[in-house]
C-alpha cells in the first residue's frame, strides 16, 4: 500500500498507542484501588491516589496530540472517526481513573472500622468485573471487534444488580453507628464501580461508531428498549 | 433554446433538491481513448455538487458535458444521454449557445475579456440579444457577487487591473449575469490566495438559493467546506493500451463523503492511503 499522508498516519497511530497505554495505567490505577479496599490498607491507598498523575498526564499528552492532529491535518473519513473516538476514549479513561482515586480516598477514610464480610466480597466482585470491563473495551478497541464491544452491556449487568442491592446490605449494619458509617462510604464506592462500568460501555460504544461509521447508544437499564445488533 | 421549449431558469430552479442536470451511461472519448465511462449522475437544483478525483479522471471533461464545451475539441465524442431538466442537450438542433447561456461555466484561471470592468458584463448580454439598460444589470451583477462597493467608481477601467480574486469574482458575475441556471466552475480557486479563495467559497454559498452550481476541486478540504454532495471519480488503469478511464465511484451527501464513504476506493483516496 502508498500511504501519502505517512506522516500523518504514524502520529495517528502513536497516538492510539499512547491512549491504549493510557488505558493500562487507568485499569492498574482501579486494580490498586480496589487490593487497597479489600486488604483495608491505608498505604497502598496513598499510592493508588499518588498514581492518578500519571493518568492525568497520560490525558493532557494525548489531549494535545488529538488537537494537533485536527489542527494540522484535517482528517477524513475513517481517520476523523479515529480522532473522535480517541478524544472520546482519553477523557473516558481519564475518568476511570478519578473513579479510582475516589475508591481509594473512601477507602482510605473507613480503615479500622468494623466491616461486613458480605459487603466487601460484593464490591470485590463488582471491581473485578469492572476493570475486566474495561480491558475488554480497550480491547475491543484495538482489534477493532464489534461483537466484543457489542459484549459490554451484557458484562455490566452484575455490577446493576449488585449496586442497586447495596443498600439493603448496608441498612443490615444500621444498628451498629460504626459500621453505618463504613456502610454509607461502601455505598459511595458501590457507586464509583458502577460508573466505571458505565465509563467502559462508552468505550464500546465508540469501538462501534469507529467501525461502522454510525454512533448509536448502546441500550442499558434507562434504555432498555434500544436494542444492539447481537445481543437482542 | 432554439429548437428546445424548457422551463425559465428561475422557474425551475425554485424546487431545492429537484434534478437539473442528470446524465445516463454517459461515455465521453478522444479519438480512441476513453476519458470517461458509464456515468450516471443526477446533479439536484439549489444545491453545490463537488467533483472530485486524482488527476486524469476525467472531471474536467464530465463537467463540459454538463454544457456542451467538448464540442469545442474536434476528436470528443459522447456516448449516452445528458439531460437538462429533462431535455436531451445533446438533441440535434439544440443551440449550444443557448445551453451555454442557461448553464454558464466559470475557468480554473480567471479570464476576463481585456475590456473594462462594464463591458466584461455588458459584452456578454448583448451576444445573448439582451438590451435596454444594461448599466442595471451590470450593477446587479456586481452586487451579487459583492464586488460593486469595490469598483464601482472604476467601472470603465480595464478589468486586468483587477486583483485576481476580484477577477474571478468578475468571472462569475459575468457568468450570473444572463441569468443561467447551472454555474459550472472547473478549480475555480486554485490560482487565487486563501483569503481570495475564502471570498469565492463564501460567494458561492450565497449564490446556492438562486442557482445549482458544479464545482471540479482537485482541493478535497475545498469540496468538504462548500459543498452539499461529493462525486468521487476515480481512473481505472489499463496497463496494455497505456489508457486511463475515469469511472464515478461513490456519489453522496458531502458529510457522508467525508466521516463514512461507502466505498473503500473513496476511503483510500480521500485519506492518502492507495493500492
Amino acid at each position: 500500500m502508498t500511504d501519502v499522508r505517512h506522516h500523518f498516519h504514524e502520529e495517528l497511530r502513536l497516538t492510539e498507542a499512547h491512549v491504549q497505554s493510557m488505558g493500562a495505567a487507568a485499569r492498574d490505577l482501579l486494580s490498586k484501588a480496589m487490593r487497597a479496599l479489600v486488604a483495608d490498607d491505608a498505604g497502598l491507598c496513598d499510592l493508588t491516589i499518588a498514581a492518578d498523575d500519571v493518568v492525568d498526564e497520560y490525558y493532557l499528552r494525548t489531549e494535545q496530540r488529538i488537537l494537533n492532529l485536527f489542527a494540522l491535518q484535517t482528517p477524513v473519513a475513517s481517520d476523523l472517526r479515529l480522532l473522535t473516538v480517541l478524544l472520546h476514549v482519553n477523557i473516558h479513561l481519564e475518568r476511570v481513573g478519578d473513579m479510582g482515586v475516589n475508591i481509594a480516598k473512601l477507602a482510605k477514610l473507613v480503615t479500622g472500622l468494623p466491616r461486613s464480610p458480605t459487603v466487601v466480597a460484593h464490591l470485590e466482585e463488582m471491581g473485578g468485573i469492572a476493570i475486566r470491563m474495561v480491558e475488554a473495551a480497550m480491547d475491543a478497541f484495538a482489534r477493532r471487534d464489534l461483537e466484543l464491544a457489542y459484549s459490554l452491556p451484557r458484562m455490566d449487568e452484575p455490577i446493576d444488580r449488585l449496586n442497586r442491592g447495596m443498600l439493603d446490605e448496608v441498612l443490615r449494619g444500621a444498628d451498629d453507628r460504626r459500621l453505618l458509617e463504613w456502610g454509607i462510604r461502601m455505598s459511595m464506592v458501590s457507586r464509583q464501580i458502577e460508573r466505571t462500568g458505565d465509563h467502559a460501555v462508552d468505550i464500546a460504544e465508540q469501538v462501534a461508531f469507529l467501525a461502522t461509521g454510525e454512533f448509536r447508544e448502546f441500550g442499558d437499564a434507562s434504555h432498555p428498549e434500544i436494542g444492539i445488533r447481537g445481543i437482542e | 433554446m432554439a429548437t428546445v421549449k424548457v422551463q425559465s431558469a428561475r422557474q425551475s430552479n425554485t424546487v431545492a433538491g429537484a434534478v437539473v442536470l442528470q446524465t445516463h451511461d454517459l461515455t465521453v472519448s478522444y479519438g480512441t481513448a476513453r476519458a470517461v465511462q458509464d456515468v450516471s449522475i443526477d446533479i439536484q437544483s439549489a444545491r453545490i455538487t463537488a467533483i472530485i478525483g486524482p488527476s486524469g479522471c476525467g472531471k474536467s471533461t464530465l463537467l463540459r458535458c454538463f454544457n456542451r464545451m467538448n464540442d469545442l475539441i474536434p476528436s470528443a465524442k459522447v456516448q449516452g444521454s445528458v439531460t437538462y431538466h429533462g431535455w436531451n442537450l445533446y438533441e440535434p438542433g439544440v443551440d449550444p449557445v443557448e445551453v451555454r447561456r442557461r448553464i454558464g461555466m466559470v475557468f480554473q484561471k480567471p479570464n476576463p475579456f481585456p475590456k473594462s470592468i462594464h463591458e466584461n458584463i455588458a459584452f456578454g448580454l448583448r451576444v445573448h440579444g439582451i438590451t435596454g439598460d444594461l448599466d442595471d444589470r451590470v450593477e446587479t451583477a456586481l452586487r451579487r457577487v459583492a464586488l460593486w462597493d469595490e469598483v464601482k467608481q472604476n467601472l470603465r477601467k480595464s478589468a486586468l487591473a483587477l486583483s485576481g480574486g476580484q477577477q474571478q469574482r468578475l468571472c462569475i458575475a459575468r457568468a450570473i449575469a444572463v441569468e443561467p441556471d447551472v454555474i459550472l466552475m472547473d478549480e475555480p480557486c486554485s490560482a487565487l490566495d486563501p483569503i481570495a479563495t475564502a471570498r469565492i467559497e463564501d460567494l458561492m454559498r450565497e449564490l446556492q438559493s438562486d442557482y445549482s452550481i458544479v464545482i471540479v476541486t482537485h482541493n478535497m478540504q475545498q469540496a468538504a467546506r462548500v459543498s452539499d454532495m461529493t462525486a468521487f471519480l476515480t481512473a481505472e488503469v489499463d496497463e496494455e493500451r497505456g489508457t486511463r478511464t475515469g469511472v464515478l465511484v461513490e456519489y453522496d451527501r458531502t458529510e457522508k463523503i467525508f466521516t463514512n464513504p461507502g466505498d473503500p476506493r473513496t476511503e483510500a483516496y480521500i485519506t492518502g492511503r492507495f493500492g
